[in-house]
């Protein structure tokens, strides 16, 4: 028999967990989506003479949605615990299709802006940490308010007409130009160009996911920063700290080793979190740069009531941040071993 | 677009205090009280007509709704006077003032009813004779103006652009990017930034939506088609006659290949409106498409190269609704199934399908076994560029800008704000087209105070269209008398619209017996 540690189990356990989490979710999507007044078929009929209610009425019976609500709720339960998420009312093609060919954009844009994100955010919380108030500090401090400030719509905009339309350096929209593409592996772009060794698709795509990481990190890295910042100069003044110089620790280390380390704490909470709404939460950058993410099937398919698509979709989010919650949890450990699970 | 709609409509249903007001105040009528109600995209205007309207003497409120809710409300008939369009696709009154203001119609928002209208309206659908449906068309329009269900609004000027390297590019009232007849200056590739988030499908049976049609178009071509300006010209028939006012017959052209070789003949024909007109015809499902082929009972082999329609009543405008189907081939569909057909589609246009991703990009290459397409829109050969790219772009700006830097060669819906900025850059064309939809503001005819056609007038006189159009959509906008669309048949041009005249506006509602302040 294997013998599992505490800690594994505990992993286990909340792992299963979200299965009935998922379930939960789905209903509460399922309901939530037939309250909204108007149905697929209305919407996608939309104007047009000559469409009678008998057509209408045979499309909904054909979708399912003259049944009760309970009858669909059921069915559908039970089709998606058999794996089954069902069929796009709008898209004619199967829900795990869609999810499956859109989501790879959504992860590599939200690996890219988090990456964009701790790569300005860490160092310069740190830096305004250990010199308070100074120049560096206050000018962290107006960059970091203006982060979280700028809405993406208008940072993403400006951003095109600066980089792409006056400097020309980077393009306005996509994810890679239809000549440099890689192989299909991963369905993430960067990732298939990294493992096919194709540089040329490798550079391309990151042009193209630039502005777009940058435009969905900034408010993130703005976070991060000012979490860092507050949680390091926490940690600075500690005695444990003072301990550590007054050893002779060279200074580096005492913040590398001794205040970093311990100052992430808090960082990595929030980063957990903010991963989650990074990838559920970039319609707009989506739609900006013509991304073709998860953000825009749902907010494309809850316009148009394709009832499936949005409960798969939503689903499909409550379970990513489940498990990156998990995730985080896991790391804390890692970073100071008196936490466990 | 949406999103940003949505951002909108919570802030506003945030910070708006909900409020409804009595429409009409019993028989002792006091000043008129009305909620004038929009989706987000058109709240500036409603803004704009409720300032029109508190200016003689109406105290005007805007709500703004998501579509589907208000919709409900309306339908519901618990609404006012409400913002809404309504588009054309047949160039024929036929799709807009029949189902938006026939007695009981599928698009009859206002519950507007006048059985002399509905009497005029059925003429010119029944009748076959072009100058008996005109007729009854300028009748009907003169009714429609004088009992005013809606304050009528205008059309909007489709603005589409293009860099100046496109050869022969012209956009079509149609919405149509045909890449057929452009050529490009330099390279070989044309790109198109497309304004939709996406295509739903690459099956012509499958959809319901111009951005859809567009992409399908340039690799499927129907029996007929339109030049730009919306004339039926013969594309893969060619030609037809109506053998009486129930029974047409298409002569279909010898040797057009599909792009894998089989030949298309009648059986494809009657196959393809086959798959459209049986319940479940499309691999289970059933298009939704069904309605707009009408009265159309079935359609026929009659021989090698000629197919019968046959109608269960007159439809006059029936050419016309054949440019919207796509002939697909039966052999190769039925081998493959719907399903994979979908995903890799065949058709027998201009361009053939190469790959992509229905929210990404389309790519498709030139044909080159291709017939010429309709002889009546040379030129009559292949494609002149090798490869079409159609990109998903729905962000405005990004497609000016994309059009701007030269990723993309043809951007349509250009934003009204932007046409100037365009038109003054040397690489890029401008050319507009009149639009196919009606914007107008209806009224709620089966309540007061709307249920009086003086009060209907009165708000008609009272708005200043010529001041929004021009400060709101930069005078990219046809007036319009009525709902008739100039580009659609039967257009009585000598029907002025009503002139923004506040001083009647009052007078007419003194008459029908409101406070005007």
């Amino acid at each position: 028999m294997i013998r599992l540690t505490r800690t594994q189990v505990k992993i286990a356990e909340r792992i299963l967990a979200t299965i009935p989490l998922a379930l939960g979710v789905a209903i509460v999507a399922f309901v939530f989506m037939r309250a909204m007044p108007g149905d697929p078929v209305d919407i996608m009929m939309g104007e047009g003479a000559w469409t009678s209610e008998e057509e209408m009425a045979a499309l909904r019976d054909e979708m399912g949605l003259d049944e009760p609500i309970h009858a669909q709720l059921w069915a559908y339960l039970k089709r998606v615990l058999a794996g089954d998420l069902g069929y796009s009312m709008i898209r004619s093609r199967p829900v795990a299709e869609i999810i499956r060919e859109a989501l790879p954009a959504t992860i590599e844009l939200a690996v890219f802006s988090l990456l964009f994100a701790l790569a300005v955010g860490i160092p310069v919380g740190v830096a305004s940490a250990l010199k308070p108030n100074s120049f560096v500090d206050r000018a962290g401090a107006s960059l970091s308010l203006l982060g979280v400030s700028l809405p993406a719509f208008w940072l993403g905009i400006v951003g095109v007409l600066i980089f792409s339309m006056t400097l020309g350096w980077l393009p306005t929209s996509g994810r890679i130009a239809y000549d440099a593409q890689p192989a299909h592996i991963t369905g993430m772009v960067i990732l298939d160009a990294i493992i096919t060794g194709n540089l040329p698709a490798l550079g391309n795509a990151l042009k193209h996911i630039c502005l777009p990481a940058v435009t969905l990190g900034l408010g993130v890295a703005a976070v991060v920063a000012r979490v860092t910042r507050s949680s390091m100069l926490d940690v600075i003044s500690a005695d444990y700290i003072q301990f550590a110089r007054a050893k002779g620790v060279p200074e580096g280390e005492v913040t590398r080793r001794h205040a970093l380390r311990n100052a992430m704490i808090p960082t990595v909470t929030l980063v957990g979190l903010q991963f989650g709404s990074l990838l559920g939460g970039n319609m707009i950058v989506e739609t900006i740069f013509g991304w073709p993410g998860l953000g825009r099937v749902v907010v494309d398919s809850i316009f148009a009531r394709d009832y499936p698509v949005v409960q798969a979709s939503v689903m499909v989010y409550a379970l990513t941040f489940v498990l990156i919650n998990l995730a985080t949890d896991i790391i804390y450990t890692v970073l100071d071993p008196k936490i466990s699970l | 677009m949406k999103i940003r709609t949505t951002l909108i409509i919570i802030v506003i249903a945030i910070l708006a205090v909900p409020g409804f007001v009595p429409a009409a105040l019993g028989t002792s009528k006091g000043q008129l009280s009305v909620i004038i109600d929009t989706e987000s995209i058109r709240a500036d205007e409603a803004q704009a007509i409720a300032h029109n309207l508190r200016a003689i003497g109406v105290s005007a409120d805007v709500r703004i709704w998501e579509w589907s809710a208000l919709k409900e409300r309306i339908q519901a008939g618990e609404r006012q006077i409400y913002l809404t369009d309504w588009g054309s696709a047949y160039f024929d009154p036929f799709d807009i003032v029949v189902p938006k203001f026939l007695t009981g119609d599928r698009g009859n928002y206002t519950g507007y009813s006048n059985s002399r209208f509905d009497a005029a309206l059925n003429q010119a659908l029944l009748a076959v004779d072009a100058d008996v449906r005109k007729d009854a068309y300028f009748d009907a329009q003169q009714i429609l103006f004088d009992d005013a269900p809606a304050i009528f609004g205008y059309s909007l000027t489709e603005v589409e652009a293009a860099r100046s390297d496109v050869l022969n590019w012209q956009p079509s009232m149609d919405s149509r990017v045909n890449l057929h007849d452009v050529g490009l200056a330099r390279g070989d590739t044309i790109v198109v930034g497309l304004y939709a988030d996406k295509v739903v499908t690459l099956d012509p049976a499958a959809y319901r939506d111009r951005p859809t049609e567009t992409v399908i178009r340039n690799m499927f071509d129907a029996l007929v088609t339109r030049t730009w300006d919306g004339r039926v010209v013969p594309e893969i028939a060619e030609g037809w006659r109506a053998v009486s006012d129930t029974e047409y017959l298409f002569k279909i052209r010898k040797g057009i290949k599909f792009h894998n070789g089989d030949s298309l003949d009648v059986d494809d024909v009657v196959y393809t409106f086959d798959r459209v007109l049986r319940e479940a015809g499309m691999g289970g499902r059933t298009s939704p498409r069904q309605g707009l082929l009408g009265p159309v009972e079935k359609v026929e082999k009659v021989d090698a190269y000629t197919v019968r329609f046959v109608l269960s009543a007159p439809f006059p405008v029936l050419p016309q609704a054949l440019v919207h189907f796509q002939i697909v081939p039966r052999k190769h569909l039925e081998r493959v199934g719907d399903e994979a057909f979908a995903r890799e589609p065949v058709g027998c246009g201009p361009f053939r399908y190469v790959e992509g991703r229905l929210d990404d990009r389309i790519v498709m290459e030139r044909f080159d076994g291709y017939y010429g397409g309709s002889p009546m829109l040379p030129p009559v050969a292949t494609a002149q560029v090798k490869r079409a790219i159609f990109r998903m772009m729905p962000d405005p700006t990004v497609r000016v800008a994309a059009l701007k830097t030269g990723e993309v060669h043809v951007i349509q819906s250009v934003p009204a704000h932007l046409v100037s900025a365009l038109r003054r850059d040397r690489n890029i064309q401008v050319k507009s087209v009149e639009g196919t939809r009606v914007y107008f503001a209806e009224m709620n005819c089966t309540r007061p105070p709307f249920d009086d056609p003086k009060v209907r007038r009165a708000m008609n006189y009272a708005v200043d269209w010529d001041t929004i159009l021009r400060t709101i959509y930069a005078g990219n906008a046809t007036r319009l008398s009525t709902a008739f669309l100039p580009s659609g048949f039967g257009f009585n041009p000598d029907l002025a619209p009503y002139k923004y005249d506040p001083a009647r506006a009052r007078a007419l509602l003194t008459e029908a017996g409101y406070l005007t302040r």
